[in-house]
């Protein structure tokens, strides 16, 4: 048996690799949906996260977690939707990296 | 949706009067595009259009007011690249009715 | 206060909409006078190689629109250096002049503008 195997999305990196490299010290991180699947335990993003400065604020959404069955590490908030809205006022610019 | 007959054929205009098929311009469908907003086109008037249809040629899209006043100054001179000379020419509305006349697609970014 | 918008073109030119949307916000911005900056992150530097032919994919010329930019009153271009060195780009010619920014340059260039809408 052969497959033939149909690529069509870009193959270079993800948001994540490039939000990482532009992030400024004081900056904050809030992942939501999908990009929650970064704190999975023993993965490539979860030690890249673990490797950013003190200064920078990582937070998750707690629903989003919930319903991926993962925990937050230590160093993660977990914010609710009115977290979220709070976050986003605390800054003073917001970047969603759709 | 309105039709304007040009040496017997009628070219279809969409809801704001411009051209429906780009193809169908030509320096006498200028002219009668230019009748029915009630221009007379001038020598003035058509180094502009034609300066318009250089530009979409160029950039594949139709200029906003900044940008036409912009190219027509690098093209023409700063006597010619102002404001105040284009919306003489084209009652104020030099981005669209300039556009319309020279038969460029509707400006997207214009007031 | 006007504020001035920093817009981050992350998608290459013909795989979808995002690259079209992002031009299209940078003109209008121009064309209303906002202080705008446009950079190319990520797959976003492929909108910058030459010689493309979108026509065989019955799509708009997107490099033509590019080089409207600076008639738009958008001057202020930039380009990843590092995306272009991942796609093995860096030290091509480009089809739009832009400046190359690298590491630091890039956050300080996020921490210029008022507002940034990432495509």
């Amino acid at each position: 048996m052969t497959t033939l195997h149909l690529l069509s999305r870009s193959p270079f990196g993800t948001p994540l690799d490039s939000t990482l490299r532009l992030l400024g010290v004081r900056d904050g991180l809030l992942l939501c949906g999908d990009a929650c699947h970064a704190l999975q335990p023993g993965s490539a993003p979860l030690q890249l996260l673990e490797h950013l400065p003190d200064s920078v604020a990582l937070h998750a959404l707690a629903e989003d977690l919930e319903a991926r069955n993962l925990m937050a590490p230590e160093r993660v908030r977990v914010v609710d939707y009115p977290g979220f809205v709070e976050l986003c006022t605390r800054y003073d610019k917001v970047n969603g990296w759709l | 949706m309105s039709t304007l007959n040009v040496a017997g054929r009628d070219l279809a205009l969409d809801e704001d009067g411009y051209l429906s098929d780009l193809r169908d311009w030509s320096e006498e469908v200028a002219e009668a595009l230019a009748r029915r907003e009630e221009l007379e086109l001038s020598v003035e008037h058509w180094e502009i259009l034609r300066l318009l249809r250089e530009f979409h040629a160029q950039f594949q899209l139709s200029p906003a007011t900044r940008p036409l006043v912009k190219y027509v100054a690098l093209k023409l001179g700063p006597e010619k690249g102002n404001s105040p000379h284009l919306n003489r020419l084209f009652k104020g509305s030099p981005a669209k009715l300039a556009a319309k006349l020279a038969g460029l697609p509707k400006p997207t970014n214009c007031l | 206060m006007t504020k001035s918008m920093l817009i981050v073109s992350r998608h290459a030119p013909w795989g979808g909409l995002s690259a079209r949307e992002a031009l299209d916000i940078a003109l209008a911005g121009g064309a209303f006078e906002l202080p705008v900056g446009l950079l190319f992150l990520d797959d976003g530097v492929f909108q910058l190689l030459p010689g493309q032919r979108p026509a065989a994919v019955e799509q708009k010329d997107l490099a033509a629109n590019l080089q409207a930019l600076p008639l738009f009153g958008v001057e202020d271009l930039y380009v990843c250096r590092q995306s272009l060195r991942l796609r093995g780009l860096d030290g091509q010619p480009l089809a739009l002049s832009a400046t190359p920014l690298e590491g630091p340059e890039l956050a300080d260039l996020f921490d210029r503008y008022d507002l940034v809408i990432t495509l």
